[in-house]
């Protein structure tokens, strides 16, 4: 099953190097049917990943980042006239509005020793945090996968292929993020990632698609 | 309760046949049946209330059933339905392949199901499966589970009844998260059917094999309580309990110290939606929405579980 990605990286590399590749997958590869049901959700996820993450989702979230003040402005009046027109909507009743922002801040406080790593930022300059930055391996919700209008829960076979995808997402995300080592409170980070908000009041958890920390 | 108009009880399905001329020369828009697993669980119950009660107050007759999980009986109770000339089925199922069928026949005869709770395998026979996101819900939880446990610790997992797809959702869910920590190790891992007094044994025998449990997550409310009491009776109230429901008795539990989390279902509600969504497909024949529908679950500890009734959590 990984042979695929491999593949396909193995390909980006050589298009990248300037060759002119006319874009097949392996021999066999291509014939190879993935198999119906749950057995074949990590073939079809992964086929999905390849074919939507670069082309699709990273260019989505960089078209309609916000910058963190004048996402805070919109939701501030009215989340849902700020979700209709800036964010898109996790499948479901009750799900949240999900939001591309970017900013930058000084980290406040991070924790660094978590699965789950966070840094805390300060981006209006006020001394205290005001979001926080997901920074992995472990990723909470399905901000990557509901902030995109092309993933819909109507098209999976159940929520279980559908969780799968939002994982998927969360794991290639923190895959290519580089955390720099030692500290990190002190230290200016500018980022791109999403947002979920159920409410405006809601504490804001980033997950991260681009981080670059200032030295 | 709110009913005030006829309901009958599950188990009087063969009596439906009897009091048929009664329901059809009923004034109003009809009968609803609802059919759902046994109130035992006060989950189902909620289930039946919301849905009664939504009925009732768009101007219907309801008719409750229950079918205990048994395919079989759901299927005569189908039978009472469609003979009974129901303008709607409101159903938390007996079972995803098993209920397929006795769908499609409530269809044939002109008579549209909505599902609730769980999903039945095949799309296009029911007009609505409105579900809660039982993976959501168990990572929301699971997330909970690890904070609390500070990332490490043996913990045991306490799985629901093998033939209802949200005990394999829920697990997979909790361990979707669970797993990404490697110093949480798993060391006992057994199904106590939904069932409080089966989890009651099967948390003894689990403490007694694994003394050093530090805490356990469990596929359901009524399970977590079974695995509480085996606890509290072996003086191990130190250990780290998570149910996923949000019913009344955890949330008390919750509220004392006991359990320290679970997650709501918005049981009451989902099948409120279900009943106004069969009412615009009566009068229209069409809901306006997709047929499968997630709803997002909540996480309750004790900082909102004060707010917690009935399975539905107010503002």
């Amino acid at each position: 099953m990984t042979s695929v990605p491999v593949a396909l990286a193995l390909i980006a590399a050589l298009a990248l190097s300037g060759c002119k590749i006319v874009k097949t997958v392996a021999e066999g590869e291509g014939n190879t049917a993935v198999a119906a049901g749950e057995a074949g959700d990590d073939a079809r996820i992964a086929a999905l990943l390849d074919k939507t993450y670069d082309a699709e989702l990273l260019p989505l979230i960089a078209e309609k980042a916000l910058p963190v003040a004048d996402l805070r402005a919109a939701i501030v009046g009215d989340l849902e006239a700020a979700g209709a027109a800036h964010g898109n909507k996790g499948s479901g009743e009750g799900a949240a509005w999900n939001f591309a922002v970017k900013g930058e801040g000084v980290v406040v406080e991070a924790n660094l020793t978590s699965r789950a790593r966070k840094a805390m930022l300060d981006t209006d300059g006020d001394g205290k945090a005001d979001l926080t930055l997901q920074l992995g391996p472990v990723i909470k919700g399905s901000s990557l996968r509901d902030v995109a209008p092309f993933y819909r829960f109507g098209d999976f076979r159940d929520q279980i292929e559908f969780a799968k995808l939002a994982r998927a997402l969360n794991d290639r995300a923190t895959a290519a993020l580089v955390v720099p080592k030692g500290e990190l409170v002190g230290k200016t980070v500018s980022f791109t990632g999403t947002v979920d908000l159920k409410a405006a009041t809601d504490a804001w958890q980033v997950t991260v698609v681009t981080l670059t920390v200032t030295p | 309760m709110i009913l005030n108009r006829r309901q009958l009880v599950g188990g009087l399905a063969v009596a439906v046949a009897g009091i048929l001329p009664t329901l059809s020369f009923a004034q109003g828009k009809g009968t609803i049946a609802i059919i759902t697993p046994s109130h035992d669980n006060p989950f189902f119950k909620a289930e039946a209330d919301g849905a009664a009660a939504k009925a009732v107050e768009l101007g219907y007759e309801v008719m409750v059933l229950v079918h205990d999980d048994d395919a079989n009986k759901q299927n005569e109770l189908f039978d009472s339905a469609i003979a009974a000339g129901v303008k709607a089925i409101i159903l938390d199922n007996a079972g995803a392949d098993a209920s397929v069928a006795a769908v499609q026949k409530a269809k044939d005869a002109g008579i549209p199901s909505f599902l609730i709770d769980r999903e039945i395998t095949a799309t296009g026979v029911a007009v609505s499966q409105i579900v809660s996101n039982n993976y959501q819900g168990a990572q929301l939880g699971a997330e909970e589970f690890v904070k609390l446990m500070g990332e490490a610790g043996e913990y045991a997992e306490l799985i629901g009844k093998e033939s209802d797809t949200n005990a394999g959702i829920r697990s997979k869910g909790y361990h979707d998260v669970i797993d990404q920590y490697p110093d949480l190790k798993m060391v006992a891992s057994q199904t106590a059917n939904w069932s409080q007094t089966e989890a009651y044994s099967v948390m003894e025998s689990m403490l007694q094999a694994n003394p050093g449990i530090k805490g356990v997550i469990s596929g359901n409310d009524t399970m977590a309580m079974g695995a509480w009491a085996a606890l509290e009776a072996a003086g191990r109230t130190d250990v780290i309990v998570v149910g996923f429901d949000g019913s009344n008795d955890v949330r008390d539990s919750i509220l004392k110290g006991g359990i320290k989390a679970t997650v709501l279902q918005p049981a009451y509600a989902q099948a409120q939606m279900a009943v106004e969504q069969a009412d615009t497909f009566i009068a229209g024949g069409a809901t306006g929405v997709e047929e499968k529908q997630l709803m997002d679950c909540v996480l309750i500890n004790a900082d909102n579980a004060s707010k917690l009734e009935t399975f539905a959590l107010s503002a």
